[in-house]
């Protein structure tokens, strides 16, 4: 119990579909996810493969209907959220666990000021007035670099990297334990991008607070993370630190990911892109998902879904390429 | 925001007069000669053309239009062919039930169709939800003069309730004119919140909030309905024209006398300047609503108001 | 490459036999999404029952001898093996009279419908392929129309010009004309900027052929959509105008008419007007359900 304690979240063997009709999509199937207190995990994959149906269901937010967490447990400092009542939810949503959301344009009500919109999560959780509520938010957007002055204005007023941070300022207001930031700089500008990572980044350290990072940036993960979660078609295919999988990476998927990104030392060599796409939710293929894009894909590969092998402590990958292979050689 | 309502009254003046001008040329191209109507059996060919002249009817259609919009701007409508009374006088008597009627009509359906609307789309899949969106649907397919014939049936003739024509009875009587012409705006209203709510609950920045930790409650009355009841004044500030149109139905099936009536009754009887008198009223009523409806949208959108400040 | 073979796992066979017949594909794929839309189809079958009783009104009820010949021993009979719906005030048959009805109000509606798609559409295109100052012109003059309510403008072109047949035609189809302008000018904005386009500009197609052959064709989705709600508007109007005794007149069977003068004797034999009434509800939640249904097949991502 006591080691459980260190974990702000522990997701085990978590399972969602989305059911609509006669067709089922497998969006999140056994994942399991560890985060330390003050650590920060990235969670990374291409877009569909169910990071933000994870990221959603920390908070029980994942539709339904359509969606449906079929199984698992989530326990965010060590208490169940799946089994939480609505106003237990209401309690910790904002509160323990807040989000910052992939899209700022649409992220915000285009009919309250955004001093309301920050000003709103204050009210429910700290249980002060109007008046108290404003002035924290004030304070808020320029801890996040907007002067406090613009709280009166509508987010139609703000650009989408000012939004943005008005979106992390909603997020931090209660100082939440965990951050989840989904994709948080994707739709934002180069420059902007940078800003915006740099700034979650300071506010992570300065309270301690652990985060979720969900990207398919590999720069933004060397940049925060401590850990790393691959994600491919629903399923966690390599968990390790930061050093495990950018110096030692065992999943061709990862591997895939590597080569398709520039070579800033070396301008002249080709890229690499994953050949294929990423495959139908509704009808991913038989065994291991990855196989019909996979180099080193075996017959076993199409008709047996490999077991989780464990490299080391930290480091864990699900391939059949490493079934039999001795660790003490790698 | 004054100065947007005045600069937007101004700009009513330009749409009211081509309004007028193809009303005017429509009817003034009515075969026949309007003094055989006005003078009926007195009438001789000398006395024709001493009223033609004395109406200014032997002028051009341009000129004639000219003196017409001249008196109008002065709130003249001119003088009935049929009464010989200023058309005003008889508007400004039929007016006044015929507003009684709308506003009813409009309180009823804003307020029965926008709460239904709501409670339709944040409980999808109820009982509830499903037969009011067969009611919704029987609602926009349904004749309104059939409905208020049906209505008089059921509750003048089998249950004696209610008075089945007139305005004599007061608020009795506008219960059953009020639905009638209602029933079918309110149909819409309902489906347009329905469809505006269910399309707001779906955005972005619902979940926002409900990630904050917002009671369900302050999600839908709080965040969602502010943004889904754009669509839904527009559909009410839009049908207040079909509400003018359903007007004359039924003021005809509750036999009231009410400008809907006065319009059918001078275009029988060829009164030209009533009917003139009668649509220039109708559409400056539409225009208006139009008018209070943008209003109401920059009120509840700040990205509208931004816009007129400039 | 092989790696073109992991995606199409995903296809059936009959989706590759569709692929190899596209045109016919196209067309089926959207008839069976509106098979699957329970309502549409219940809005298509009363459709064509309501066509069919148009289509065998005279073979079933003879127009001079059954459907305006006044047999004055037969009148008020409520409904019977021998007249379903029961007979009018002047002895005749109503379930004749509303099938002769049925005629009078789908040719009007949709010869009425058909002028204003000729002339809004025709403002529609144009104000919406050049753009600019034509167009804010063309809208302008076209929203002075919409500030009258589409049945009093109606109104005063019958009261000007007489209640014939086809002035009620040219009543209604100009009343509607605005609304269609606004419909075909979004769509054709909508393609207009569309690299087809450009491309058929590019090789010198002039203006009238670009927005026949290119333009017009890609609006047809929502366009079929505004033309089948509208006529059902379109008949309503009709029904309105005849009601009010500005429409067809008797002894000319129509569903407004009928109405207006079984009113009067509705107290004692309400039958009068239940079917009459019925006729023209049916005609338009026919053609509403129709509409809903095709806007749903035709664009699904409007469906929610």
């Amino acid at each position: 119990m006591a080691d459980e304690m260190k974990n702000t979240l522990e997701i085990k063997g978590l399972t969602i579909q989305y059911v609509t009709g006669d067709e089922v999509v497998h969006a999140v199937t056994g994942v399991n996810i560890t985060i330390p207190v003050g650590k920060t995990l990235g969670l990374v994959g291409e877009t569909g493969a169910g990071k933000t149906t994870t990221a959603l269901s920390i908070l029980n937010l994942v539709p339904d209907p359509p969606g449906k967490i079929i199984s698992g447990e989530i326990f965010l400092e060590g208490e169940d959220v799946l089994k939480m009542n609505d106003k237990r939810l209401r309690e910790i949503r904002g509160n323990m666990v807040a989000m910052v959301f992939q899209d700022p344009m649409t992220s915000l009500n285009p009919i309250k000021t955004v001093g309301e919109q920050i000003a709103e999560g204050i009210k429910i959780h700290r249980k002060v007035d109007d008046k108290a509520s404003l002035e924290q938010a004030k304070s808020m957007l320029e801890l996040v670099g907007i002067p406090g002055g613009r709280a009166g204005e509508y987010p139609h007023q703000f650009s989408g990297g000012m939004k943005q941070r008005v979106v992390i300022a909603i997020a931090l207001a209660c100082s939440p334990d965990l951050l989840i930031a989904d994709e948080p700089t994707t739709a934002l500008d180069v420059t902007i991008q940078a800003q915006v990572l740099k700034l979650i980044n300071e506010l992570r350290e300065q309270s301690r607070m652990s985060m979720l990072m969900i990207t398919h940036d590999l720069g933004i993960v060397a940049e925060v993370c401590d850990t790393v979660a691959i994600m491919y078609a629903g399923r966690i295919v390599e968990y390790g630190t930061l050093e495990d999988i950018f110096d030692h990476l065992r999943h061709p998927y990862t591997k895939g990911l590597f080569d398709s990104l520039p070579d800033i030392g070396n301008r002249r060599a080709e890229l690499k892109p994953i050949r294929g796409l990423i495959p139908d939710p509704v009808n991913l293929p038989p065994g291991c998902a990855f196989h019909p894009r996979c180099d080193y894909a075996k017959p076993e590969c199409s008709q047996q879904l490999p077991a989780i092998k464990r490299i080391s402590d930290m480091h864990y990958v699900q391939c059949h390429l490493y079934a039999d292979t001795d660790m003490s050689m790698l | 925001m004054i100065e947007y309502i005045i600069r937007r009254l101004i700009a009513l003046i330009p749409i009211i007069l081509v309004l007028t001008l193809v009303v005017f040329s429509i009817l003034h191209m009515t075969p026949g000669d309007a003094t055989v109507i006005i003078l009926g059996s007195e009438y001789t060919e000398e006395l024709g053309a001493a009223l033609r002249k004395e109406l200014g009817l032997d002028q051009p259609m341009l000129v004639q239009y000219a003196k017409y919009v001249f008196k109008l701007l002065q709130g003249d409508f001119g003088m009935s062919y049929v009464t010989r009374a200023p058309v005003m006088d008889q508007l400004s008597v039929r007016l006044v039930n015929t507003f009684w009627i709308v506003i009813c009509a409009m309180v009823l359906c804003v307020s029965l169709g926008i709460p239904i609307g709501i409670l339709a789309a944040t409980r999808p899949n109820s009982v509830f939800s499903q037969s009011m969106m067969v009611v919704s649907l029987m609602g926009v397919s349904m004749p309104i003069f059939w409905l208020g014939l049906l209505l008089i049936l059921l509750f003048s003739v089998y249950l004696g309730w209610l008075p089945s024509s007139g305005m004599d009875q007061g608020f009795l009587s506008l219960i059953l004119p009020a639905v009638t012409l209602g029933f079918n705006y309110m149909a819409n209203i309902m489906r347009t919140t329905r469809s505006s709510m269910l399309e707001a609950i779906r955005q972005d920045y619902i979940r926002t909030a409900r990630a904050k930790g917002v009671t369900e409650h302050a999600v839908i009355y709080d965040h969602a309905l502010g943004n889904a009841l754009m669509p839904t004044i527009t559909i009410i500030g839009l049908n207040v024209g079909m509400l003018l149109g359903g007007v004359v139905l039924t003021e005809t099936v509750f036999s009231i006398p009410g400008t809907g009536r006065l319009l059918v009754e001078a275009i029988n009887q060829r009164d030209t300047p009533c009917v003139l008198g009668a649509l220039v009223v109708m559409a400056f009523c539409v225009a208006i609503s139009n008018l209070i409806v943008d209003l109401i949208y920059a009120y509840i959108d700040p990205r509208v108001r931004a816009q007129y400040r400039r | 490459m092989e790696s073109s073979s992991a995606p199409k796992r995903n296809f059936t066979t009959k989706k590759e036999f569709y692929r190899q017949f596209r045109k016919q594909s196209i067309a089926y794929e959207l008839w069976l999404r509106f098979m699957k839309n329970p309502t549409a189809v219940l809005g298509l079958v009363l459709f064509v029952i309501i066509v069919l009783g148009a289509i065998l009104a005279q073979t079933l009820a003879d127009y001079d001898t059954v459907v305006i010949k006044i047999n004055i021993g037969n009148r008020l009979h409520g409904p019977s093996w021998d007249h379903w719906f029961g007979t009018d005030e002047l002895g005749r048959d109503i379930l004749a009279r509303i099938l002769h009805g049925a005629r009078v109000s789908l040719l009007i509606g949709i010869a009425a419908v058909g002028v204003s798609l000729f002339v809004g559409g025709a403002f529609g295109a144009v104000a919406g392929y050049y753009g600019g100052r034509l167009d804010s012109l063309i809208m302008r003059a076209m929203d002075v129309f919409l500030c009258l309510p589409d049945v009093l403008l109606a109104m005063a072109i019958v009261a000007a010009f007489g209640k014939t047949m086809v002035n009620l035609v040219i009543a209604i189809g100009l009343s509607f004309a605005p609304r269609f302008a606004r419909v075909v000018r979004s769509a054709v904005m909508g393609v207009r900027e569309n690299e087809y386009v450009e491309a058929a500009r590019s090789i010198g197609a002039r203006d009238l052929w670009i927005i026949r052959h290119h333009i017009l064709i890609n609006c047809m989705g929502p366009i079929i959509v505004q033309v089948t709600l509208y006529v059902a508007s379109a008949i309503l109007c009709i029904a309105a105008l005849s009601f009010l005794g500005l429409g067809i007149q008797a002894p000319v069977p129509e569903w407004g008419n009928m109405l207006a003068s079984g009113r009067t004797f509705m107290r004692d034999y309400p039958y009068i007007v239940i079917a009459p009434g019925l006729a023209i509800f049916f005609s338009i939640l026919a053609l509403n359900l129709l509409g809903d249904g095709l806007r749903d097949t035709l664009d699904p991502r409007l469906k929610q």
